[in-house]
């Protein structure tokens, strides 16, 4: 039980960690795609 | 559209995520790398997709862009699941499968909610906005995850070379595009950025490839502390 909730809280401090870091980031960006799989070219985002 | 240089870059990816199966393969590790690989070949037959439907409808068509932003949510789940991949290699001598599982459907579901809560009160277009939220979402949980499982690597002592250069491809892939973001906030509209971003995608398909092709699974790192014994 123990080893659940450990697991639990663990992910619960990633996701808050990532959250708070995008929402940082997001606050500073202008926008832009932070990330993108391939090389594709990207094209412009259809819903800023 | 893209110049003869994007396209060059973009071929070069492609070529190199499908030798990361290829290398895979040759080297009997397909089965062990599973979602690594399902993740390079998903990529691989993206790419040709993407190709198809630029040269069909444009760059700035609806269905290039739409078909562009679902499949990169779609290839941010795959890399998802090819980290938690390297997470239960990493750890299977401790026996946690059955927590790593558990963690890993929290870790989604909570990033899904987490995106669904921002689109909901922002966009009309929710189904699509969504997508593309999450896969934001999804790469900052991937940066948070894998500092952590080098963090456990160190710790650990963890001496299978190919793990730890699997694994030190991913961060560099991942800090790679934080720095270019970065970089195009400092400089906006610096043409030289825009073939930066795609020749980012390349990073994890060469180094993958090279150590599929290089490294070989019984290859072990020499740890500092017994390198140097104090008499």
């Amino acid at each position: 039980m123990s080893r659940r909730l450990t697991v639990v809280l663990l992910t619960m401090l990633v996701l808050a960690g990532a959250m708070g870091l995008k929402t940082v980031v997001a606050l500073h960006g202008n926008g832009a795609v932070v990330m993108a799989n391939g090389g594709a070219p990207q094209p412009p985002i259809p819903w800023k | 559209m893209p110049g003869p240089l994007g396209y060059c870059v973009w071929l070069i990816c492609t070529l190199l995520e499908g030798a990361v199966v290829v290398c895979a393969i040759r080297t009997q590790s397909l089965r062990r790398y599973i979602f690594l690989n399902l993740y390079m070949a998903l990529l691989f037959l993206v790419d040709v997709g993407r190709y198809q439907v630029l040269s069909h409808y444009g760059m700035t068509s609806n269905e290039y862009i739409y078909f562009y932003y679902y499949s990169d949510t779609l290839l941010t789940i795959g890399l998802y699941f090819a980290l938690l991949n390297l997470y239960s290699l990493v750890f299977d001598e401790m026996k946690v499968e059955r927590y790593l599982r558990l963690g890993a459907i929290l870790l989604l579901g909570g990033t899904a909610w987490f995106s669904y809560a921002v689109v909901q009160q922002s966009s009309h277009r929710i189904l699509s906005h969504f997508g593309y939220e999450l896969s934001q979402n999804l790469y900052f949980v991937g940066l948070v995850l894998t500092y952590a499982l080098w963090g456990a690597i160190l710790k650990l002592r963890e001496t299978r070379a190919r793990l730890v250069q699997l694994v030190l491809a991913l961060g560099v892939y991942f800090s790679a595009f934080a720095a270019n973001y970065a970089l195009q906030n400092l400089y906006r509209g610096a043409a030289v950025l825009h073939y930066v971003t795609p020749l980012l995608g390349c990073i994890l398909p060469a180094a993958w490839a090279y150590c599929f092709l290089r490294v070989s699974e019984e290859t072990r790192l020499t740890p500092s502390r017994l390198a140097a014994v104090p008499r």
